[in-house]
């Protein structure tokens, strides 16, 4: 999580207008469920991975490490609809299958395709997520969720809580360190002792700290409602005319691969 | 004539816990100056300032800034915030926002300000303080230094005419200790009164016009820095140490190998020209 944070900001799409990077996320994202096919899948996972890896310039490395994840997940999770449970003998169409104690486990060709199709659907739908967290700053994303009207008052909070996160993490890193060279983790049972502290004395910190920054914002005129400045970006019509052609022709691809091209 | 710019009263502050950090308090500041305050931890340095900026409000006595006592209504406060910024000793309490222009622009906009004002504000003040190469950055992957800087260019971004600095220099190199009093000078230069505390001796010696003693809650002392840090007693007291320009000025008169009336020097030039005089 931090790592993506930390690409967010030094990536090298970090200064395009971050509605066009939230646009072409989702746009994309919407095409490749609405189409469902596993040609427009895969290319839309190969869009997305050159867009992050060669356009932003992501190391390979850490992209596949990030994809590795849901991929995992969604393995798991249609390995179930690939495989079809019966008692009754051997289900028919099944290619590939054993019975154990009167049940039977079979795949078969089409529960096959099925799987297939949504994971690679589900995966090209990560594809678009990854793009955007790892190539748009969280502050930005939450400048777009205001300059559309999202409720201020969950944006000031987004906004604290995500600072906050990083403040927090340094707590109580440094609690662990200085923990620890003070042999607070030599073994299991101080370890768990040690856990319990850190985690009593990060509350208590969190607490101490919320209450020294209402302090500090009221020594700038805080006045219940956190007003800042965005910073300014400029829509680039290049940009937004490449997103055009890309998910267009996405589109076309679609149609054609599903309705007027060679019987699937 | 001098004008005095921020008093305090007979003031007393107690803690919740029962604390007394402040304890009768009496000083005035005169505009203009550099002012700095030394004392040993605990002497309630932090707390007076918090009274400065209306944060705290005396238990007894009274804050009198430009001639009138602070009122604590909504609008004094504004008023009173608008015209004395602090800059806490800890970057990392002051930061809320993650982004380092957001963060910068919060107290200006707060003031009333347009928004093309705040944008000039907010420009200058990352210009003078060296942290325009940062406005992109999360402020969560600064450094130390970095951090400081953003806190005090969040004040000046406010363009107040007192600029309180609660241990600006306290775990920063010397490099950037330097800069950053250049910078408080600059800040003078401008008409602005500038108040610091500090534990650092030589730089208070130094740079200030005016220095204040504070010890158990009062004022232990007060003068040119000349007087205050050649008056063994009050240094003892408050547990302070000498600067070395003065102990080496020390040694030199007691060998007689300075004139009386030259004077103690207060920068490294003025002294190694007494060196070069022997
Ligand atoms: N929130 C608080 N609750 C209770 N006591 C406090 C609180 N803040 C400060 N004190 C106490 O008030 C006294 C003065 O503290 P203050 O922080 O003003 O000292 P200081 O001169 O700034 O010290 P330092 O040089 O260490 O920053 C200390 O004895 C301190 O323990
Ligand atoms: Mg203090």
């Amino acid at each position: 999580m931090f790592q993506i944070d930390y690409y967010a900001y030094s990536n090298r799409m970090v200064s395009i207008h971050p509605a066009e990077k939230f646009l072409f996320s989702f746009i994309t994202m919407l095409i490749c469920l609405a189409i469902n096919s596993y040609a427009v899948s895969l290319a839309v996972i190969l869009l997305m991975t050159g867009a992050v890896v060669l356009r932003a310039g992501i190391p390979w490395g850490l992209y596949l490490k990030l994809m590795a994840l849901p991929a995992a997940f969604l393995l798991v999770g249609v390995a179930a609809i690939a495989l079809s449970v019966s008692f009754s003998g051997q289900a028919a169409g099944t290619f590939w299958g054993f019975s154990l104690a009167g049940v039977s486990v079979g795949v078969s060709a089409g529960g096959l395709a099925l799987a297939g199709k949504i994971f690679l659907k589900s995966l090209a739908a990560a594809c678009c997520l990854y793009f955007l967290a790892l190539t748009t700053p969280m502050v930005d994303i939450i400048s777009l969720l205001r300059k559309i009207k999202a409720p201020s008052l969950f944006m000031e909070l987004m906004g604290l809580v995500y600072r906050f996160i990083f403040v927090m993490a340094e707590t109580a890193e440094k609690i662990y360190t200085s923990q620890s060279s003070r042999l607070g983790y030599v073994n299991l049972n101080r370890g768990y002792h040690s856990l319990g502290q850190l985690v009593s004395n990060l509350f208590v910190k969190s607490y101490h700290r919320s209450k020294m920054l209402f302090i500090a914002l009221t020594s700038r005129c805080y006045n219940g409602e956190i007003t800042v400045l965005e910073r300014n970006y400029s829509l680039s019509p290049g940009n937004i005319a490449v997103i055009l052609l890309l998910d267009t022709g996405l589109v076309l691809f679609g149609i054609w691969e599903k309705w007027g091209g060679p019987a699937a | 004539m001098t004008e005095i710019i921020m008093e305090a009263r007979d003031v007393v502050h107690q803690y919740p816990d029962g604390t007394r950090a402040l304890n009768n308090i009496t000083l005035s500041l005169e505009k203009g100056k550099k002012i700095a305050f030394l004392g040993p931890n605990g002497a309630g340095k932090s707390t007076l300032f918090l009274h400065f900026n209306g944060i705290l409000k005396p238990a007894r006595g009274k804050i009198i800034f430009r001639g009138r006592e602070i009122r604590y209504d909504h609008s004094s406060l504004t008023e009173l915030r608008k015209n004395v910024g602090i800059v806490f000793q800890d970057p990392e309490i002051q930061l809320f926002s993650a982004s380092v222009y957001q963060e910068i622009s919060f107290g200006p906009l707060n003031m009333g300000l347009s928004r093309e004002e705040v944008r000039r504000r907010v420009d200058r003040a990352m210009e003078i303080t060296g942290v325009t190469g940062l406005k992109n950055k999360a402020t969560h992957y600064l450094s130390y230094g970095q951090k400081k800087r953003v806190s005090i260019a969040d004040i000046l971004a406010m363009n107040p005419q007192v600029i309180i600095f609660d241990e600006p220099t306290s775990g920063l190199d010397p490099k950037l200790t330097g800069q950053i009093m250049e910078l408080f000078d600059g800040f003078s230069r401008e008409g602005k009164t500038v108040i610091l505390s500090t534990h650092d001796v030589n730089a208070a010696y130094s740079w200030a016009d005016h220095v204040i003693v504070i010890k158990d809650g009062s004022v232990a002392g007060e003068g040119e820095p000349e007087d205050i840090f050649q008056d063994d007693g009050l240094l003892a007291a408050a547990d302070l140490d000498k600067p070395w320009l003065v102990d080496v000025y020390r040694q030199l008169r007691s060998r007689g190998l300075v004139a009386e009336g030259c004077g103690v020097p207060r920068t490294r030039e003025k002294l190694f020209g007494l060196i070069r005089n022997i």
